[in-house]
């Protein structure tokens, strides 16, 4: 089960995803999904003063501009009458904020490139945020362990949305219902404070699920 | 600098909560919501001018820390801009694509809007009370009662029967939503 993926795996990975299959309509709805993924996992990088998220920013944005590219060409393929054109110039533009978003979110984690220690001002910063993004460690034999985000239905009832994981070898982010939490998983989250709290002591294998669920 | 720290999360919040409200007055194509997105417009561009300034002022602010500080707000900005031109497209006199709207149903993201019911659970309680966001993960972005409206409501607003709710959360808690908000008589 468990299976680590081979070093060939984690390069298709990061191969070219192909979109030309993709109808418009999936590309929008893909595009405002990453447009609010990107923007959680810049904060989060910032937050962590962590690289690599930093990274899967960068990659994600560059997800953000094949698919900007793609949504106008098949728009523009698409136009008819003046009417069509009107109507889809409205959906691009909806399309081209979701990009702006990934341009800015860009643009705010570079400032990690920058040999400055962000650490004393910026975690700081976000800490009363209404929302705030956490670290959490699924330990080993804990609830969560084995378990996937579909069947925890964990955001619905803790609040506690999972915006990346780490496991052994990699970040995976925008985790969906089939992605499964493993031991060791280390996950950014983005929660309220009383959600957050309800879910630690699963992790930590000090409640069980059920007792969360009550 | 810790008055510097509320403004820039306050720029935070807000463009959050206008992106929530652009993509809301899109869904349902509602011209008031996205008017909102424009006048939050204006207080996020207040708050980006006092933050630098305040930046400019803060002689305890080393060149890193600012630059870095500018950098955030002016992202920040961004995103704020951003949900302006969604808003944009709610306002123009053309009917909205098809797509746009059936996409925004099949977002991770899902956004609905419902009407209270007399005596139902919601009916009364306070959002902090209802514990809607840690109990079910739902978030409230804007409450219609009658011909006035809040956005972004704080936790002690109390909700009342005939109130319209604009949420959005994970799908799989509209179940839980429609239980709370009561049948119709």
């Amino acid at each position: 089960m468990n299976k680590k993926p081979t070093e060939k795996e984690l390069e298709e990975d990061h191969a070219e995803i192909d979109y030309k299959d993709t109808s418009v309509r999936e590309l929008l709805t893909l595009m405002k999904d990453d447009s609010e993924l990107i923007a959680d996992l810049a904060y989060a990088a910032m937050v962590f003063d962590n690289e690599e998220l930093a990274e899967e920013v960068h990659k994600l944005e560059s997800e953000m501009d094949k698919m900007m590219y793609l949504i106008r060409l098949k728009s523009m393929l698409g136009a008819r009458t003046r009417e069509d054109a009107e109507q889809l110039s409205g959906l691009l533009q909806v399309a081209s904020a979701a990009e702006q978003i990934s341009d800015a979110a860009e643009d705010m984690v570079s400032l990690l490139d920058a040999d400055v220690d962000l650490k004393p001002i910026l975690p700081h910063l976000l800490k009363k945020a209404d929302e705030k993004v956490f670290t959490l460690k699924v330990e080993e034999g804990s609830d969560l362990a084995n378990k996937t985000l579909g069947e925890l239905h964990l955001e619905s009832v803790t609040g506690v949305r999972v915006i990346a994981i780490r496991d052994d070898l990699r970040w995976i982010h925008g985790p969906n219902g089939e992605t499964k939490l493993e031991g060791n998983d280390l996950l950014i989250v983005r929660a309220h404070e009383e959600g957050y709290q309800k879910l630690w002591p699963v992790a930590h294998k000090e409640k069980t699920w059920e007792e969360l669920l009550g | 600098m810790k008055e510097l720290e509320e403004k820039l999360l306050e720029m935070k919040d807000t463009s959050e909560l206008m992106l929530d409200l652009a993509y809301s007055s899109l869904l349902y194509h509602n011209k008031e919501i996205a008017e909102e997105v424009f006048h939050l417009e204006q207080k996020v561009n207040d708050l980006q001018d006092s933050i630098y300034t305040k930046i400019l002022e803060n002689k305890d602010i080393d060149p890193d820390k600012s630059f870095i500080l500018f950098k955030m707000a002016d992202s920040i900005e961004r995103f704020a801009d951003a949900a302006l031109d969604i808003a944009d497209v709610v306002l123009r006199d053309i009917d909205l694509h098809p797509v746009i709207k059936e996409s925004l149903k099949e977002s991770d993201e899902h956004m609905v809007r419902k009407k209270i019911r007399k005596g139902a659970f919601l009916d009364g309680r306070t959002l902090e009370e209802s514990e809607m966001t840690t109990n079910i993960g739902m978030k409230v972005i804007a409450i219609r009662r009658g011909n006035n409206w809040a956005y972004g409501p704080d936790k002690g607003v109390k909700l009342k029967a005939g109130d319209i709710i604009f949420t959005r959360g994970p799908r799989d808690s509209e179940g839980v939503l429609d239980e709370w908000i009561g049948s119709p008589e």
